[in-house]
């Protein structure tokens, strides 16, 4: 009839048995270890990277048929904005570039230049096979297949063409990074500028771009 | 369509003709005569709406091949008038007097397949291939995947495709489902 058996105290999730007050060492209640003190810098880090993963500007730009997928991201059905992420008009607004799906290398100059117009921090979200290893289109004549070598790219997502829930578990990870601080593909780009640029000029054979584009 | 092919016929010499659908006839035409047939197809018929312009490489025969498609909707009709051109000196008379949207198709030619349209605005103009060196990659003689790994590369990673080489790899050469 559902009575408890005498003298058997049903237990909480945690192992503790219900009704008993909260005993010192107890793992669930109570932290473990002792205080350790963040520095200043640690300090404004841990706080700058929350604020910038909660909220992403991602520009509204589509390079490949991938940006099909923006459309129902961004409206009510798949709602990228409960996440914090909404759009950017420009590349001066805007903190994340997607690279949505193929590549050409007429598109890859005008990339270039949106990307470097952005400020910093900026990330970029890759998407679909394409930009992985050229997918469909590994014979390409025109698309460029490793994205990695010609931008820093902080997530690739897979798929042809990744659904709308993929791109947010993509996004829900860029945020993961950029809280524990590892998105930074736009260090990296700065540091490593020479290599990058090597890569663009060889593909990019009309190079008129300029020596940076602020 | 074959009286219309039959009327064709009586002003400009027809090589070829092939209905390939009730609405669509095909003929083809020589190069001298690729002009003044379009010209009188737009002025005195309803074939006045070019839909498609496009080249064809037939290399086997040393030849460029240009297909006019050029539609009568009042009749629901199609035409497809095939020219062949040189490949050796690939140029042709170029239509924008009479259709202005076939720029963009002559444009795209030179780009594409090297065949130049004299006369044409935005000759040489870049549409998609900027700073192109090599030949025109819609020829045939053109290798595109020993171009793309050339100027590309390809991402190293898994070397094997075939599904039974991954499961010999994780389960051993027995393989992991039984093996009839």
């Amino acid at each position: 009839m559902g009575v408890e058996e005498k003298g058997k105290v049903p237990l909480l999730p945690s192992g503790v048995p219900v009704g008993s007050k909260p005993h010192a060492t107890d793992s669930t209640l109570f932290a473990q270890g002792r205080p350790k003190p963040l520095s200043l810098d640690e300090s404004v880090a841990f706080i700058k990277n929350w604020f910038r993963a909660q909220s992403l500007n991602v520009m509204a730009y589509g390079t490949g048929c991938g940006s099909i997928e923006l459309g129902p991201l961004g409206t009510s059905r798949f709602d990228m904005e409960r996440f914090g992420i909404t759009g950017g008009p420009t590349p001066r607004q805007s903190s994340v570039l997607i690279i949505s799906g193929y590549l050409s290398v007429k598109t890859l100059k005008r990339v270039i230049r949106s990307y470097e117009q952005m400020p910093n921090p900026r990330w970029v979200v890759a998407l679909g096979s394409c930009t992985i290893n050229g997918g469909m289109y590994w014979d390409s004549y025109s698309t460029i297949k490793i994205l990695d070598q010609y931008l820093p790219v902080d997530v690739y997502v897979n798929g042809c063409m990744p659904r709308p829930e993929a791109l947010i578990a993509g996004f829900k990870d860029l945020m993961d990074m950029i809280k524990r601080g590892e998105a930074n593909g736009y260090i990296e780009y700065q540091n490593n500028l020479d290599w990058y640029r090597a890569n663009q000029r060889k593909v990019i054979k009309d190079w008129n771009l300029p020596e940076y584009s602020w | 369509m074959n009286e219309f092919v039959q009327e064709i016929q009586a002003r400009f010499e027809v090589l070829w003709s092939n209905p390939q659908r009730p609405d669509l006839m095909q003929i083809g035409v020589r190069q001298v005569n690729a002009l003044p047939l379009l010209t009188w197809l737009k002025s005195n018929t309803g074939y006045f709406i070019l839909n498609h312009f496009s080249a064809v490489d037939w290399i086997e025969d040393g030849e460029f091949q240009l297909t006019y498609l050029l539609t009568d909707y009042a009749a629901r009709r199609s035409l497809m008038v095939c020219v062949r051109i040189d490949r050796a000196a690939p140029t042709a008379e170029s239509v924008h007097h009479l259709w202005p949207e076939a720029v963009t198709y002559e444009q795209e030619m030179f780009e594409m397949f090297g065949i130049s349209f004299p006369g044409s605005p935005r000759q040489g103009v870049d549409l998609l291939l900027e700073g192109w060196e090599d030949i025109p990659p819609m020829r045939r003689d053109f290798d595109t995947a020993a171009f793309a790994e050339e100027a590309f590369g390809f991402r190293p990673g898994r070397t094997h495709t075939n599904p039974r080489d991954r499961v010999a790899i994780a389960f051993g050469q027995k393989g992991f489902l039984h093996d009839h």
